[in-house]
């Protein structure tokens, strides 16, 4: 519980470049500089994938980075957010039809912020951040939710150890 | 012999901004051989820049092959653009265009070496870095009126003007940034635990340099005087602006750091010419004419040189294009440098040729 309510603090970035032109990349290496200072968020830049809850993307996705894309995506631990960075990260941009790209990574994996500009300006980048923070928070609770299951309230007068609730989901999840 | 192992960087890792595998062959912490893997990146510009583009909007097209420098990906293609159109610009337009690719130079050097730093291990360093290099950004917004992606060289001349207001900005940010320049010099020369990781790493020699045909900065470092800036005149005047080769001998990472920042003051010193006497003159030529023939151009990126090839048959879409960036030229030559170092200053060595890949993949 306490651990939860640390992350909702301070969720750690992947940043990954599936293809664009850097112009967005060094953006999001602006937020983590002294001026837009994006740390002052809780959020550290980190290149382990198991370890981080929002994932940066940037660029069309081509078809030669679209299997790490989608395995980098796959090694992060659940809840984790997605965030397009830039025009050609959303849409497609202006690479959109070009024979090697595809339009956009949601494609591929679900996106949940879109971030537009090409390329993006540092404070929305930090917006966008910002707003994926909410999103994390719900998908926070929307996890330990099933986990109580559809359990109505406990009441005082009826008062139910664990095992007992575990006995009763039991059909449930079977 | 000890036994080998390999060990592979990318194509996601923290010290790399882009895709790029590197899979190095270690020997008792010696790199013996590597594998360079660049085209992660590759979108195909140049066939849509045939295809679905009109020559004029391939400039707006080619500055998004790399967002570092784009602008001069965007002279480069107008300048080509022209040679088929068989215009000249106007006079502004030129010094306009080297005012740009001078202050995009600055912010891609700071960035290489905020990079550099954090690569090292000095994470104080790269933060000040990249404190001091925010001004180049404000500026760049204040000319082009984008931070990065300026879409300011178009076919035929520059898309703004420079007001007088903004050039004095210009003056006096620089004015502001030379004491911070010189410290960052300073670290960089004489910090002592930097040196252990810089001096002696990723060492390129002179004949190297030859044999490998590497550009830019990376040949400078070695002492190898290869600078477009140095040989063209027809296209920009450089040499009118106050520029001058600079170089180092040792070509290691150190070398190539204080290349970068030696440029600086070169760069520093032709924005100050460019705005103390830029010229009055029209912004952009017009033209109803079609690109005909072939024509070639080069040009001197923040990385070296960058080369262009376009062929027009009085049509609306050009017949090719054919973009030859830095790094690619590179390649070679970054991996021999990585031979017989300490596999630990790796990503200091990758930091230091500063990659751009999407340049190299297009």
């Amino acid at each position: 519980m306490k651990l939860a309510s640390y992350r909702k603090k301070s969720p750690w970035i992947l940043h990954y470049n599936a293809g664009g032109c850097n112009g967005c990349d060094i953006e999001i290496l602006a937020c983590l500089g002294p001026k837009y200072d994006i740390e002052r968020f809780g959020m550290i830049n980190t290149g382990n994938p198991k370890q981080s809850d929002i994932l940066l993307v940037t660029g069309p996705v081509t078809k030669r980075s679209r299997e790490r894309l989608v395995e980098i995506y796959a090694q992060m631990p659940e809840p984790k957010v997605v965030i397009s960075c830039g025009a050609c990260a959303s849409t497609g941009g202006v690479f959109r039809g070009m024979y090697n790209c595809e339009g956009g990574i949601d494609q591929y994996i679900p996106v949940d912020v879109y971030v537009c500009g090409c390329g993006t300006r540092p404070e929305q980048i930090i917006d966008g951040v910002v707003q994926a923070l909410g999103i994390l928070e719900k998908k926070t609770k929307e996890l330990e939710e099933s986990v109580r299951l559809k359990k109505e309230a406990v009441n005082e007068g009826k008062q139910l150890n664990r095992r007992n609730i575990a006995d009763e989901i039991k059909p449930l999840l079977s | 012999m000890a036994k080998q192992y390999e060990i592979p960087i990318g194509a996601q890792h923290i010290s790399l901004l882009e895709p790029l595998h590197f899979k190095f062959t270690t020997e008792n912490e010696k790199i013996v051989n590597t594998e360079a893997n660049v085209f992660y990146v590759h979108r195909g510009i140049e066939q849509a820049c045939v295809t679905k583009f009109k020559f004029r909007q391939v400039s707006f097209v080619v500055g998004r092959v790399c967002g570092l420098c784009s602008i001069s990906h965007s002279t480069a293609y107008s300048q080509v653009a022209e040679k088929l159109l068989k215009i000249d610009i106007p006079i502004r337009a030129k010094y306009l265009r080297m005012l740009v690719i001078e202050l995009d130079r600055i912010h891609s050097h700071l960035l290489c070496l905020s990079h550099v730093a954090e690569n090292s291990g000095f994470e104080a360093l790269f933060m000040k870095t990249m404190q001091y290099r925010e001004f180049s950004m404000e500026l760049l917004e204040a000319v082009c009126g984008n931070r990065i992606q300026y879409d300011f060289a178009i076919v035929g001349g520059v898309s703004r003007d420079l007001k007088p207001e903004v050039g004095q900005t210009i003056l006096k940010r620089l004015k502001t940034f030379m004491p911070q320049l010189e410290e960052i010099v300073d670290i960089f020369k004489t910090n002592w635990t930097l040196s252990l990781k810089n001096k002696g790493a990723g060492i390129i020699n002179k004949e190297m340099v030859y044999r490998l045909n590497a550009v830019g900065p990376f040949a400078r470092a070695a002492g190898v005087p290869i600078d477009v800036r140095n040989e063209t005149e027809d296209l920009l005047p450089w040499k009118e602006v106050g520029f001058e080769v600079v170089t180092e001998t040792s070509g290691d990472v150190y070398a190539r750091n204080l290349v970068r920042l030696k440029e600086l003051y070169v760069s520093i010193r032709i924005i100050e010419n460019i705005i103390n006497g830029l010229p009055e003159s029209a912004l952009i030529t017009e033209t109803k004419a079609f690109p005909e023939g072939e024509a070639t151009v080069r040009l001197e990126a923040p990385r070296g040189e960058l080369f262009y090839y376009a062929k027009g048959n009085k049509t609306q879409v050009l017949e090719r294009l054919k973009i030859k960036a830095p790094t690619f030229s590179n390649v070679a030559a970054m991996r021999a440098a990585f031979e017989g170092n300490e596999y630990a200053s790796a990503p200091a060595i990758i930091a230091s040729y500063d990659p751009c890949l999407s340049c190299t993949a297009r």
